[in-house]
């Protein structure tokens, strides 16, 4: 008989007892079937515990929202201490230059932090507690407010990626042709697939598949958007390593 | 250490040693003390020290690169928020892993109802096929795509214990779930990455 899973387990944890460890070793030295088992947990352990230090290095536009969201807040701050008593603030300025484009993508990028609120994790608990007792009348309600909130959802992405646009398109002059016709293909990709999905909703307006694709799409065109954006910034600022650092994560995409 | 819910203290792992290198304890504290008067530039020095860890951390926890980069940037901002009140009780590296971890354990449970239905999902649909025969070492890629494709609630689990290296009793304390759930849990995992990565 075959040791249970929880030994086998212990066993490749190494926090099995003596004796334990001691039956289970002359049971593998004869069944075949479980030495496998706990070479392919070692390996296992062994492959996923080797990924502890191996790090991944964020997006270069993580630092580049974070930056405007909290600059954006030192703002806001340093306006409430103004208007307050009038306290000094450590708070770093900008350029009057860049102000106020950096100011309107800050406040864009929040919509969109709205907007993301739309997560999947939500739609499975719709508000129950003033439903009615018949599950039919709750059930269409859920729906509704799935509707509701994905078009709420839609609403906050399209006007932040109205903005964006609008300042991506004003400034668009400060990239090298190369760069521009990049992120316009990236972008017409991103279009294709939000055509698609507002295709597919109409069609079936339930469809979860659907409204995850749609999101997604929305969010990587922001994502994009922000991208263009920071840098943008980084060549108005003159750093040339920042902006070559967003230039190669801009990969074209659809080949 | 008066509640008795508190959160065991979480041991950092071995990544801190290494930011620290060429950096000395003078360096790390005039870096801090930047910090809490609110200079930026100095924010971005401590955000360069520790994104990769923190961005790591919240992939695997939250399950995508999608996820990971939100729970980054939420992350750190509330480090900006709160490092006013940081006591220096404890490196500032293991201060960021314990708010990036409480944040993405908060996430995690903020997505309940979701995982038992994607569990369910994943349970019952036959989407683990093994890959094909490998003589090599498993790829990190493929690693890091099995692990995403792995169910909520076993997935946390088994990030904490068999990447994270804390034990059972510490993924159950943090988890909020009892020390034998947190290891069926990981057997679980384990069970499904070995299909997964299956050598035939």
């Amino acid at each position: 008989m075959h040791p249970n899973e929880t030994a086998i387990h212990d066993y490749v944890d190494d926090v099995l007892e003596l004796r334990e460890r001691t039956e289970l070793e002359r049971h593998l030295a004869g069944c075949s079937q479980c030495r496998r088992l706990v070479d392919d947990l070692r390996e296992i352990r062994k492959a996923f515990g080797g990924l502890k230090d191996d790090l991944r290095e964020p997006p270069v536009r993580a630092w580049a929202r974070l930056e405007r969201a909290i600059r954006l807040e030192s703002e806001s701050r340093s306006t409430h201490n103004l208007q307050g008593r009038g306290g000094s603030r450590t708070a770093p300025t900008l350029s009057l230059r860049s102000m106020s484009w950096l100011g309107a993508a800050a406040v864009l990028i929040l919509a969109t932090v709205v907007g993301l609120q739309f997560r999947a994790g939500r739609r499975a608990t719709p508000t129950s507690s003033t439903s009615t007792p018949g599950a039919s009348v709750a059930a269409g309600d859920a729906a509704q407010a799935v509707e509701a909130e994905l078009r709420a959802a839609e609403e906050h992405y399209t006007k932040a990626i109205t903005g964006l646009e609008q300042i991506t398109k004003t400034e668009q002059g400060a990239l090298d042709p190369g760069t521009a016709a990049t992120l316009q293909k990236n972008l017409a990709v991103i279009d294709q697939a939000i055509s698609e999905s507002r295709a597919a909703l109409r069609t079936q307006p339930a469809s979860e598949p659907a409204q995850e694709s749609l999101m997604e799409s929305f969010k990587a065109k922001i994502a994009l958007l922000q991208d263009t954006v920071a840098l943008i910034n980084e060549m108005r600022k003159g750093n040339d390593a920042g902006a070559a650092r967003i230039v190669s994560g801009l990969k074209p995409k659809g080949n | 250490m008066a509640a008795p819910k508190q959160r065991p203290p979480i041991p950092f792992p071995s990544k801190e040693a290494k930011v620290s290198q060429g950096a000395t304890h003078a360096d790390t504290d005039d870096l801090v003390t930047r910090c809490q008067a609110g200079d930026v530039d100095a924010f971005e020095m401590l955000y360069r020290q520790h994104a990769a860890r923190i961005y790591t951390l919240a992939c695997r926890m939250g399950g995508s690169v999608e996820d990971g980069e939100d729970l980054l940037q939420e992350i750190f901002l509330q480090a900006y928020r709160k490092i006013g009140s940081f006591k220096r009780d404890a490196a500032v590296g293991t201060w960021l892993y314990r708010l990036a971890l409480n944040h993405c354990l908060d996430y995690v449970r903020s997505r309940q109802a979701k995982m038992s239905k994607l569990t369910e999902t994943l349970d019952a649909e036959t989407s683990f096929e093994p890959m094909a025969r490998r003589e090599t070492p498993i790829a990190r890629m493929d690693l890091e795509r099995a692990l995403e494709r792995l169910p909520e609630g076993c997935r946390e689990a088994f990030v904490l214990h068999d990447v994270e290296g804390f034990d059972h009793k510490e993924v159950g304390e943090l988890l909020g779930i009892a020390e034998g759930t947190s290891k069926s849990q990981v057997f679980k995992a384990r069970a499904k990455l070995r299909a997964l990565l299956r050598r035939n």
